[in-house]
């Protein structure tokens, strides 16, 4: 298990993410490369992120795995982005934990989604696919607590 | 003007003009051509009563404003465009003297909905709330994206479980019309009424099956209603504006009379008095397909089958709007007001639809090309504009449904007809404000036969240029050969509210069309940084 967005974390994300898309009918999978940014807010709540700070991932998917992801420190990166998902930590946190559904926090407008929601609707099967790994099978630990946390905030 | 262009836009209203001006910030050098003497289309602002009471004769409802991606990246705020969102949003005043207001404040709604059912003002919440929520998912993907079709719709709704996570939302939408919506979800006669004449207005008519679709959407802006301070043109101004900025060029009184044509390639137009312009990369019509494919090139060039299906299947609205402008020299006093003194404040006004029977019982004389006993739905903009008229002085809008053709006469009979049956809409206000007797200074109609001659776009007054019904939706909007914006004709594109998603200032169809022609001419998008 590895601490929540450490690098290992992210790594055990990635993996766990590829080993599903893996197992997917190549026709389920969409060729091509697409980069995306969670932007993770602090919200007062979540103790990983501080109330005032803005925590930056870099996502590269290529051929419907993450090839490669990264924190970054600014909110347009080099590269020309696909997508940008926004939220306050404790949601993601929540998500992490799976104790929030994702979709849920994206209909419910607690996470926004900016980009193509074409693309989205249409891969929405594999989209599934990747949020319930994600939820369910990435073991975590919470050095600084799990949620639900007491303060406010919480999304 | 020059005799070659990048890029010529046939028609300069709001879509016309949002598709100029992205294409000439992105350096493409840009033409657009308006056949009346000023850009706007539908953004028309005139003086019909008297000197100083600007009327919006066809546009009014400015119900996308930051909502619809145009609004800021074309900095039309910047351009002079100030929008007020009026605090009472929305009434109906029913005939036993209640009434039931929508305001930009929820809980003030739920107030008022809560005097006539308790439950429905909850419900009402949640669906409010629940559709608030998804909105941007909904905008992102029905409005300001080329469409996908019902099927993948309703697939990616079904995968993502959507029906089992939301109250309102669900696959079945599709086949329902907004009354049984209402019907599953509503109690109350009235809060049914007023949320179907909503619907109405918005040409989303309450009986038609597979309606309901779209109407958690209209629910969603329900609270989103906004006045163009000095008239709707003042945004046609913003856009031209801009469009020039950016070394765009707006020509009017230039009607299009052919688009050339050469191997299969629309190359250029020809203007009515034989001007002949290129067009290097594209030409986009934002007029309707009847003009574009029937007047502007020949059956040959399209095929005979698809200028038959242009003649044939292209489908309008099966009702229309009359319109009566009147010069006030006083506020409506509703007698309502005793009920709930919001009414006097609220902007646009259903006056009389009690229940979703009598609208549907409106529906159904329309449709026999009769004209129903007039229940207007009145709009008075000064009141939150008061730049609209001279200082002491008002400026009022009564909108009645009506059919376009009537059964005896077609519609010549509304050269007749038009000022006895706005005469007939006055007094239907005037029972519900009787302080108006005395009160209008003038008064001028605009026929559904006058929609369709001062915009010739709007066949049959057709003002959303094209059905609201789920088979002229999406891709299928308005032909299936139509549905992602490009023709038969390579290098032609329909970028006007014949597409999806359809009429009104939403400025969807040119952008859309824009996404497209920007795949296709290799543009980069920088409007869409993420």
């Amino acid at each position: 298990m590895s601490d929540i967005y450490t690098d290992d974390w992210y790594k055990s994300v990635r993996e766990t993410i590829n080993e599903h898309v893996a197992g997917l009918p190549a026709k389920a999978v969409p060729q091509g490369e697409w980069h995306a940014v969670v932007e993770i807010v602090g919200d007062g709540a979540s103790p990983y992120v501080g109330a005032d700070d803005v925590r930056r991932f870099l996502i590269k998917i290529e051929n419907g795995s993450c090839a490669w992801y990264r924190e970054i420190d600014t909110p347009n990166p080099e590269v020309t982005l696909d997508y940008r998902f926004v939220g306050p930590a404790t949601t993601f946190d929540e998500i992490a934990a799976g104790m929030r559904d994702p979709v849920d926090a994206a209909l419910d407008g607690t996470v926004k989604v900016r980009g193509d929601m074409r693309f989205l609707m249409r891969q929405a099967e594999l989209v599934k696919v990747l949020l319930e790994a994600y939820t369910t099978n990435v073991e975590t630990d919470w050095p600084m607590g799990k949620p639900p946390y007491s303060g406010a905030g919480a999304g | 003007m020059r005799d070659a262009y990048d890029v010529i836009v046939i028609g300069a209203g709001h879509n016309g003009l949002t598709l100029g001006s992205y294409l000439a910030r992105s350096g493409l050098d840009v033409l657009v051509l308006e056949r009346r003497h000023e850009e706007g289309g539908g953004l028309c602002t005139e003086e019909v009563t008297q000197p100083g009471f600007l009327h919006n004769i066809h546009a009014n409802y400015h119900t996308f404003v930051d909502l619809a991606p145009p609004v800021t990246d074309l900095e039309v705020r910047s351009h002079g465009v100030e929008y007020v969102r009026p605090e009472v949003q929305m009434a109906s005043i029913f005939e036993d003297g209640t009434a039931l207001t929508v305001h930009s404040d929820l809980d003030k709604t739920k107030e008022s909905m809560a005097r006539f059912s308790e439950k429905d003002a909850e419900t009402f919440g949640r669906l409010y709330s629940e559709a608030h929520g998804y909105i941007d998912l909904l905008l992102g993907t029905l409005m300001y994206q080329p469409p996908m079709s019902v099927k993948e719709l309703t697939k990616a709704l079904a995968a993502f479980g959507v029906e089992d996570r939301s109250e309102f939302l669900s696959v079945k939408l599709r086949r329902e019309s907004i009354n049984e919506f209402l019907d599953q979800h509503f109690e109350n006669d009235k809060i049914k009424a007023h949320l179907a004449f909503h619907g109405a207005i918005c040409a989303y008519t309450n009986d038609v099956p597979g309606l309901a679709i779209g109407y958690p959407l209209l629910v969603g802006k329900i609270d989103n209603w906004h006045i163009c301070i000095g008239g709707s043109h003042r945004l046609a101004h913003a856009l031209w504006r801009d469009l020039a900025q950016h070394g765009g060029t707006l020509v009017t009184n230039a009607a299009v009379s052919r688009i050339l044509v050469d191997s299969g390639r629309a190359v250029g137009v020809r203007l009515d008095d034989g001007t002949e312009i290129a067009a290097r990369k594209a030409v986009a019509s934002t007029v309707s397909a009847e003009q574009t494919f029937l007047e502007f090139v020949d059956a040959q060039t399209v095929g005979e089958e698809f200028s038959t299906k242009v003649k044939t299947e292209v489908k309008h609205k099966d009702w229309t709007l009359f319109s009566v402008h009147l010069a006030l020299d006083r506020l409506p006093q509703y007698e309502a007001a005793a009920f709930d003194p919001d009414v006097n404040r609220a902007w646009v006004i259903n006056l009389g639809y009690d229940s979703t029977r009598v609208l549907d019982a409106d529906w159904a004389t329309i449709r026999q090309g009769l004209l129903p006993d007039p229940r207007p739905n009145a709009a008075v903009n000064s009141l939150y504009d008061p730049t609209d008229a001279p200082d002491g002085f008002y400026t009022g809008l009564l909108r009645q449904f009506a059919p376009f053709s009537f059964a005896d006469g077609g519609e010549g009979a509304w050269e007749g007809a038009g000022r006895w049956y706005g005469q007939r809409c006055i007094e239907a206000w005037q029972r519900f404000a009787p302080n108006l007797e005395g009160g209008i200074v003038d008064w001028a109609v605009d026929t559904p036969l006058d929609i369709t001659r001062k915009l010739v776009n709007m066949p049959h007054g057709d003002w959303m240029m094209g059905e609201i019904s789920l088979d002229n939706m999406l891709d299928q909007r308005p032909l299936p050969e139509l549905g992602e914006y490009r023709t038969p004709v390579e290098g032609l594109y329909m970028a006007g509210s014949t597409q999806h998603p359809h009429g009104y200032i939403t400025f969807g169809p040119g952008y859309n069309a824009l996404q497209v022609m920007a795949d296709d001419l290799g543009i980069e998008k920088w409007w869409s940084q993420i």
